[in-house]
């Protein structure tokens, strides 16, 4: 009687341990799949909108850990972790106030990419927005999505290549004041065409553009919404022309000398040496220990206290 | 009983392998480094090919500190030009709990 049974018993806990076993795994997948909370973009929520507004930064690099040393070490970022499945993010702040966000991947080094700072730009409607960028050209690389406590987002590429993020925050746009040290303060468009570029975006944001005095065979264009300059569009280097269309963004330092410096310090390379640019602004371009680039720029807060070369 | 624990088997089999195959699928981007995994955020490698050099003295990328603009003729430029009467704005100055002076530095 006994041994009629043993074998039922044994199917009986073989399938049970198969169901679990397969639960789990529809279970991870659905988690990993799943969105989880990011920080919202202004906490308190506000009710600003500032579209063609700058108004976050995504960075996916391979070393979480490096990255969260190098950049906590040069600007000051904490790091909150928050994991999903199998993502990790760390989400950066500065005293308190969401200023990236930074995702591992694997990276492997056959591939013809390279770690990158993303660039987010506010907007009303991004389902409205992602169809006029791609009646203009733009192709569309991360179809829109809700993401819980973000907003709605999606990732494009303008017509010349270079890649952006559109979102609209459902906790508001951060506001229009000056970036405080170690927040970002300005970003550049660099590519083949700033004309055709800017009109691009113009459609997209409804920018105003003004062309700014720049070197011979050059264009420096700048893009305003709501009486501020947002961004730059820029030629690229006459004697560099191979360069990949991309948007540059920039943290605001008390001293670019110093800055790069340390970054150099803290593992990352100096790209563009410390240079006084327009008005004064001292700019450098540095590559992160992964290699994303970013722009340190040396602003004063007051205009009789500009950086004299 | 034994019998209709079995049957179930199958059919979690096909329950769980499109849960987790459906999870990882998102829109893709071919060539531009998204290959559904994230998860979370914007997984986002930048085609490579992106090289810094050759920024010489009058290369220009910063702000503007407000001024006078070239304000091209009509049907110059592909955008549409500011009009020569507005000045070029410059980056908000407005610290946080602070007075705002605007982004233009000229009044209007």
């Amino acid at each position: 009687m006994q041994s009629q049974r043993r074998p039922n018993l044994i199917g009986c806990l073989a399938t049970r341990s198969l169901l679990v076993a397969l639960l789990s795994v529809a279970s991870a997948g659905l988690a990993a799949g799943a969105a989880s909370p990011l920080p919202p973009l202004v906490d308190p929520a506000s009710q600003e909108h500032h579209v063609g507004k700058v108004v976050f930064v995504e960075l996916v690099t391979p070393d979480l850990a490096a990255a969260k040393q190098f950049y906590g070490g040069l600007f000051g970022w904490t790091f909150r972790d928050i994991r999903s499945g199998n993502t990790e993010y760390a989400a950066a702040s500065l005293d308190g106030r969401a200023v990236a966000g930074l995702i591992h991947k694997e990276f492997s080094t056959g591939e013809h990419h390279q770690p990158a700072w993303l660039t987010v730009i506010a907007v009303r409607d991004v389902d409205s927005t992602r169809d006029l960028a791609v009646q203009h050209g733009a192709k569309v690389l991360f179809a829109p999505r809700s993401v819980p406590d973000r907003g709605r987002e999606a990732v494009l590429a303008d017509p010349q290549g270079a890649v952006f993020a559109v979102l609209t925050s459902t906790s508001g746009d951060p506001p229009d004041v000056l970036a405080a040290p170690g927040e970002w303060i300005w970003s550049s468009l660099i590519t083949r065409d700033p004309d055709a570029d800017a009109a691009f975006y113009q459609t997209l944001f409804d920018y105003e553009v003004f062309d700014l005095p720049a070197v011979e065979g050059a264009q420096h264009l700048l893009l305003a919404t709501d009486n501020y300059a947002r961004a730059s569009a820029n030629s690229w280097p006459a004697s560099n022309p191979t360069v990949h269309p991309h948007w540059l963004n920039y943290v605001r330092v008390e001293d670019a000398d110093e800055s790069a410096k340390k970054a150099v310090a803290l593992g990352g390379r100096i790209l563009v040496e410390p240079r006084v640019d327009r008005h004064g602004g001292k700019i450098a371009v540095i590559a992160d220990p992964a290699g994303a680039a970013f722009g340190l720029l040396e602003w004063s807060d007051t205009q009789s206290k500009e950086v004299t070369q | 009983m034994n019998r209709l624990t079995w049957r179930w088997v199958p059919a979690t089999i096909v329950i769980g392998l499109f849960a987790s195959l459906s999870s990882g699928c998102i829109a893709t981007g071919g060539g531009y480094g998204y290959d559904g995994n994230v998860g979370l955020g914007l997984g986002y490698y930048e085609p490579a090919g992106v090289v810094y050099g050759g920024w010489g003295g009058g290369y220009r990328v910063a702000p503007f500190r407000g001024g006078d603009h070239r304000a091209g003729p009509s049907g110059g430029h592909a955008y549409r030009s500011a009009p020569a009467s507005r000045s070029a704005p410059s980056i908000p100055s407005r610290s946080r709990g602070g007075n705002s002076r605007g982004g233009d530095s000229r009044s209007h």
